[in-house]
């Protein structure tokens, strides 16, 4: 095996975490500011995926572009999900209880999302085709993907918008400072309900968006969701809680470990490398990668 | 208090009607497909039974208890392929490994907590269910016995399997009420709630933990081998591995109420055969809509029961019980103790002592090179100004920390490096700065976790509770829940919880912040009795003109450092304390001011 | 005492929930009674879920077969009884298939039922049918089905070793009439029971029998994350075929396209029917497409044409392939065993199957070679697996030749 192969492994495996990444942000930044587990986080990629495939096929807009089309419709219904279900069953100060509900409620979601969709738009799954799905960038003897690294770069982009949404404007820092301590947040003034509703609405946004992007080269179908929503978990928890950079590494980390595993272990346990490090990295670093240390005594 | 007779009747009573209720089902149902939602009902309320007493009773969400359930039906039906071995042994093998799967995948993963711990628990049956795939076990079909098959738990009269699983449900319910009944069911509740306030009042959460864990991973492993036989057929690894069995699991016991035993039961009467008659009534025909209305009942019964369903109607027939709105009288004063006091030692003996301990959190030193002793008999003092490290002092003598250096001994025997609970039994009580009560059990189950420690079994703990209750002055408020409670009775009660260990030293965390000047003076007049009966007290102060009264000696830190120790008179007059709590202009002005 | 009171009303209303449930709704009936006995058959397949296009794919099949015989006069031997069909969803897990099929069986009289596309399904469903003494019909590969000593059971498609067996047998005869040499073979797949049944002969003998290397032998277990690792081995070893087995839609898609990307020709021959759905054209293009060939169990051969024409035009699907086609195939052949009943007794079809031997009429022309007969252990008996491939956009039968719609194209290899 060649350095080249190696490099190649890499590569690959980088692009593919890239869109994991994505996908695990908007889930990080629910889980971080509202302590919520959101069970249908895939399926809202899963509409995002749809409706870009519409704008694809009804008005021929490159799912690349379609990708950030979704966003402003998606916090708008991530915002009505919010105000009509989720402010039920959060912020009432027994976090405990409030995930279990938050599960049941959000699983319960999800069975009407995807239920829904297969009736309506039927199961039969679709594609979006671009040119770019079957070509690749050379450089060298390695060969990048070009829808793969388009979307990474997308991913990439967008990641750093929420990064400097979060840390350089207020609002950011008010979705921080709720998120941090939301009894102190109040106190300064800041509307916490609010910022629960504005994460969830920007974490769908952003989850639509990862499907925008997936949509340019896999296929799109009512029960897409149950292939990533395992990693997306993974993602954030490896990355720490709380932590919307560490959500991004653990994204990457994902899709490098299932590359590379593949160097080591056979191809039918690819996704076993993945747990293994997952389980590895937690029992070492039990708050994860980035995460705060829980406070002790 | 009910008799004894009364009240073990009152806990066979809803036993009983479990077991005729599934006998009459069983034998009162035609259809064959009613048989299947009965099994099915039964199968998942015994899962979610036994997911129960980790996640419920214990608090530890696993997302991955499916594990269990796919072990037990995946060895069992091996067994059978490869062996012949009749599934009613092999179910039993597959318990046992079951139960092993879960100390092997306790002891790394118990460190974890909350979402962490829930999501490395996943991790186990999603890799197991890919080993299942990679052995080439992706479809195992249960060999059909046509002659003696009930040898090979293959019964053709459906009834048969619906008596197996009320069977299983009923040993794993009469498992939740004796847990509940036990010294492990109330540790585990009370871990579950605080867990360094259990830690500290000598719960071993760790074994508690993995004693829960083990005891809720035999039963699945069970259920998962009837379950092949009398629902599936064929084990594939998603069936039995897959995501589905925990949700299912999850939705049975959060609809119904996770912590109680009956909250799966609900769950799954409910749950199941709605989601059976969805798919009788309207799936079969519009594919897709039982779904949608499933999963609407899910978001429905979420908003209006979230805590599950158990608790919601359990609260609103009984009604709450915290403390009404009319405040009962505050204590005057605590009754005087009807056992006889221990015999007070002065000899100065030193029952704890400090040397050279120091702690540091990345490059703060929190506490630098203290050392000092605790004389027993005497209420030692312990002052300083914030942030003097004080309670990172506590947290070192009692177990939470490891220090960087020094080191710790309890009547000459080092005890640095010794988890809380250890710590506690060997007598070292200790309460908190911010009171650490077990929000949802009684007064009297706050303190019966700390009698426990004493007594294995429920009445003796009760008993010593009870009595600590009354020594404090709190058997009033017994029967009430910690919500309501004033913050004198809350830290009489943390007191009373101490007590309730037998200890004889207290390390009391700012026992006083809070009090009004009457709590303070009940408390004063409480510590005193407590010395006076045998018990010496190590107490952290802010409030310095109580303190003066009260300890016989003072320790003053500053900046994690020890700069006097004696006499209170004495320490405050010395020269370093008052520049320590006021800074050096005063200094000059107080002695500006003597001169 | 209070919380007694709980505890019992909860579990009053529970009993009263299953009761409910018990006695519960009848399921609606179509139309009203009819005065001639109804011939019932069921079709357990997933309807919603992951799998729902498959199923309804095989309703379609089934509606299009029962619409035939009802609007022909229905079963004659039973005085011109209706077809009715009952379906029951077997949504995306065994315990919901084998309910199903429990639940159809035990409600109401069936006489047969086909059904479920997934062996691990079918292999549960089945089980339900044999205990109850119903016929039942299945398309799956999978070897295990017809092992088990079932009377029960009958399996129309050629299972997956034979299939290997004879496909290799079919590959060779095809390469060596476009003057190609076949010596080495990549076996690249997932590790679903069909391919894995396929794939065992032909690692363990086959392939060694014929004098070809193995050059490439990778399984991957569903979903893949990236098939780049996969089609770099196959461009290093270039082998003269690709035994391809991506049953997951997704992972399929992923693997062509990096095949067009990494511009790779190498002939490709798919296992199963999945690689020839009309969501591939949609998905990767025709050009992508073409040349790829697949062994199934089934296809539209030669003189189906109108069959295939009046298949689109009801259902509006580009083309018909072996989904709609066995089940269509499956319903005509239970008429044929209940008219050599003369009876809807599940006991007495299962019978009448056993001992036929069709040679003319819609079952029999649907599947080649045109004989049905079922040996003892339900296997369909010259039941031989069809090549198709993709030309233009559409897959056509390219093997048995007699029977072709359409003349094989080697792809130039390299």
């Amino acid at each position: 095996m060649t350095f080249a192969d190696l490099v190649q492994y890499v590569a690959t495996g980088l692009l593919v975490g890239g869109v994991y990444a994505l996908m695990s942000i908007g889930l990080a930044l629910i889980f971080g500011v509202m302590r919520v587990v959101n069970f249908a986080q895939g399926d809202f990629m899963m509409l995002g995926m749809y409706l870009t495939y519409f704008f694809a096929i009804g008005y021929q807009v490159d799912p690349l572009l379609g990708a950030l089309i979704t966003i402003p419709p998606f916090f708008a219904l991530g915002l009505l999900v919010h105000r009509v279900l989720l402010v039920r069953v959060t912020g009432g100060g027994d976090p405990q209880r409030e995930m279990d509900a938050q599960l049941i409620l959000t699983l319960g979601l999800s069975l009407i999302i995807t239920n829904a969709t297969t009736m309506i738009l039927s199961p039969m799954p679709r594609g979006i085709r671009t040119a770019y799905a079957t070509q690749a960038f050379a450089a060298g003897p390695i060969l990048v993907n070009q829808a793969r690294a388009y979307a990474f770069l997308m991913a990439l982009l967008l990641a750093a918008a929420v990064y400097v949404f979060l840390t350089r404007t207020d609002l950011g820092k008010a979705l921080r400072a709720a998120a941090d301590d939301p009894e102190a947040a109040g106190y300064q003034g800041i509307n916490v309900r609010a910022m629960h509703g504005i994460a969830f609405g920007v974490g769908i946004g952003l989850v639509a968006a990862a499907g925008g992007l997936l949509a340019t080269y896999h296929p799109i179908e009512p029960t897409v969701a149950v292939n990533f929503i395992v990693l997306m978990f993974v993602a954030v928890v490896l990355g720490g809680l709380g932590s919307i950079p560490g959500a991004f590494v653990g994204g990457l980390l994902i899709g490098l470990v299932q590359s590379l595993t593949l160097l080591v272990l056979p191809f039918q346990l690819q996704n076993v490398g993945v747990f293994i490090a997952f389980l590895l990295v937690l029992y070492l670093r039990p708050q994860g990668l980035f995460g705060q240390r829980m406070r002790s005594v | 208090m009910p008799t004894t007779l009364s009240r073990r009747a009152s806990a066979l009573l809803p036993f009983a009607l479990l077991a005729l209720a599934g006998l009459v089902l069983t034998f009162a149902i035609q259809e064959r497909y009613h048989h299947r939602i009965l099994t099915l009902t039964l199968v998942w309320a015994t899962m979610g039974l036994s997911w129960n007493i980790i996640s419920g009773y214990a608090g530890q969400i696993s997302f991955g208890h499916q594990a269990f359930f796919g072990i037990g039906a995946y060895v069992t039906i091996l067994l059978i392929v490869h062996l012949g071995l009749t599934p009613w042994i092999g179910m039993l093998v597959g318990a046992a490994a079951a139960v092993l799967a879960a100390v092997l995948i306790g002891f790394p993963t118990f460190r974890l907590a909350g979402i962490y711990f829930a999501l490395a628990t996943l991790a186990y049956p999603l890799i197991l269910r890919i080993f299942m795939d990679f052995l080439g076990y992706q479809e195992v079909a249960i060999p059909m016995i046509r002659e003696r098959a009930w040898v090979y738990m293959q019964f053709l009269d459906p009834r048969a399997y619906n008596l197996l699983v009320l069977a299983a449900f009923l040993a794993v319910f009469w498992l939740s009420h004796a847990i509940e009944r036990s010294r492990l069911g109330y540790w585990l509740r009370a871990l579950k709630e605080n867990e360094p306030a259990a830690e500290a009042m000598g719960v071993d959460t760790f074994r508690c933990k993995m004693a829960a864990y083990m005891l809720s991973a035999a039963p699945p492993a069970i259920i998962g081998a009837i379950y092949a036989h009398a629902v599936l057929f064929v084990v594939t690894p998603d069936a039995v591995f897959g995501l589905l069995v925990i949700v299912q699991t999850l939705v049975v016991c959060l609809v119904g109420g996770a912590g109680s035993k009956w909250g799966p039961l609900l769950g799954a009467a409910i749950m199941v055969p709605l989601s059976e008659t969805l798919d009788m009534t309207l799936g079969d025909r519009f594919p897709g809509i039982q779904g949608i209305v499933y999963g609407a009942a899910l978001v429905l019964v979420m908003l209006f029961a979230p805590e599950g369903l158990y608790w919601r109607f359990r609260g609103l027939l009984v009604g709450r019980r915290s403390a009404p709105a009319a405040a009962l009288q505050p204590i005057a004063s605590p009754q005087p103790d009807a056992a006889a006091p221990r015999a007070v030692a002065t000899d100065g003996t030193p029952i704890l002592e400090a040397h050279g301990v120091s702690k540091a959190f990345l490059g703060l030193r929190a506490v630098e090179d203290v050392s000092f002793v605790v004389r027993q008999g005497e209420i030692l003092g312990i002052i300083g100004p914030n942030g003097a490290g004080k309670t990172t002092l506590f947290n070192v003598l009692n177990g939470f920390l490891l220090p960087e250096s020094g080191e710790v001994r309890h009547r000459g025997q080092p005890i640095t490096g010794l988890r809380p609970n250890r710590i506690c039994r060997r007598g070292i009580g200790r309460t908190f700065q911010v009171v650490r009560a077990f929000p949802h059990l009684t007064v009297l189950e706050n303190v019966m976790v700390g009698a426990f420690v004493r007594d294995a079994a429920e009445p003796d703990a009760r008993a010593r509770a009870s009595a600590a209750l009354a020594r404090i002055g709190l058997e009033t408020r017994a029967d009430l829940l910690p919500t309501g409670l004033t913050t004198l009775d809350l830290r009489l009660m943390e007191l009373a919880r101490c007590m309730a260990t037998a200890p004889e030293l207290v390390l009391l965390d700012e026992p006083l912040a809070g009090l009004g000047r009457d709590g303070i003076e009940v408390m004063m007049a409480l510590i005193r009795r407590l010395r006076a009966e045998g018990v010496t007290v190590a107490i952290i102060e802010h409030t310095m003109h109580a303190l003066v009264r009260l300890a016989d000696r003072l320790v003053v830190l500053d900046h994690g450092r020890l700069i006097a120790e004696g006499p209170p008179a004495q320490v405050t007059r010395d020269p370093a304390v008052i520049e320590a709590y006021l800074g050096k202009r005063w200094l000059r002005h107080a002695e500006g001011l003597r001169a | 005492m209070k919380a007694t009171w709980v505890r019992l009303s909860g579990i009053i209303g529970a009993i009263a929930l299953i009761l409910g449930a018990a006695g519960g709704p009848v399921p609606l009936q179509p139309g009203p009674a009819l005065a001639a006995e109804e011939l019932k058959i069921s079709l357990v397949a997933p309807l919603s879920g992951r799998w729902a296009r498959q199923g309804q794919l095989k309703k379609m099949g089934a509606e299009m077969a029962i619409d035939e015989i009802n609007s022909a006069g229905g079963i004659k031997a039973l005085g011109g009884a209706k077809i009715v069909l009952r379906e029951a969803d077997a949504g995306d897990s065994v315990e919901k298939a084998v309910s199903a099929a429990q639940r159809v069986l035990s409600r109401e009289k069936i006489s047969a039922g086909i059904g479920s596309w997934l062996s691990s399904f079918t292999l549960g469903v089945t089980e339900v049918a044999e205990r109850l003494q119903v016929p039942w019909f299945t398309l799956s590969y999978a070897d295990t089905i017809s092992e088990r000593g079932f009377k029960y059971t009958f399996q129309s498609s050629p299972v997956s070793s034979l299939q290997a067996e004879q496909a290799l047998d079919l590959i060779l005869d095809l390469a060596k009439r476009n003057n190609q040499q076949i010596k080495k073979a990549a076996l690249v797949g997932d590790n679903t029971a069909a391919i894995v049944f396929f794939f065992k002969p032909l690692r363990e003998k086959l392939l060694k029998a014929k004098g070809i290397e193995i050059a490439v032998d990778e399984v991957w277990t569903p979903p893949l994350a990236d098939a780049t690792a996969l089609v770099q081995k196959l461009r290093s070893a270039q082998p003269d075929i690709v035994f391809y087995g991506a049953t997951n839609f997704p992972d399929s898609i992923q693997v062509l396209q990096k095949v067009k990307e990494f511009g790779l020709k190498v002939p490709f021959m798919g296992v199963g029917a999945w690689l020839v759905t009309p969501e591939y054209v949609q998905a990767l293009g025709k050009e992508l497409l073409d040349n790829i060939m697949s062994v199934t169990a089934a296809h539209p051969l030669k003189g189906q044409e109108e069959l295939v024409d009046k298949f689109k035009k009801r259902t509006g699907e580009p083309f018909m392939t072996q989904d709609p086609l066995m089940t269509y195939y499956h319903v005509w052949l239970i008429k044929e065993a209940a008219e050599r009943a003369r009876s809807t007794d599940p006991k007495a079809i299962r019978e009448a199957v056993t001992k036929l031997e069709l040679t003319s009429g819609a079952a029999a022309n649907a599947l080649a070679p045109g004989r049905i007969r079922y040996d003892e252990r339900g296997r369909r008996m010259w039941a031989a697996p069809i090549i198709v491939q993709w030309q233009g956009g559409e897959p056509f039968t390219i093997v048995p030749a007699e029977l072709a719609t359409r003349k094989p194209f080697w792809p130039a290899a390299k």
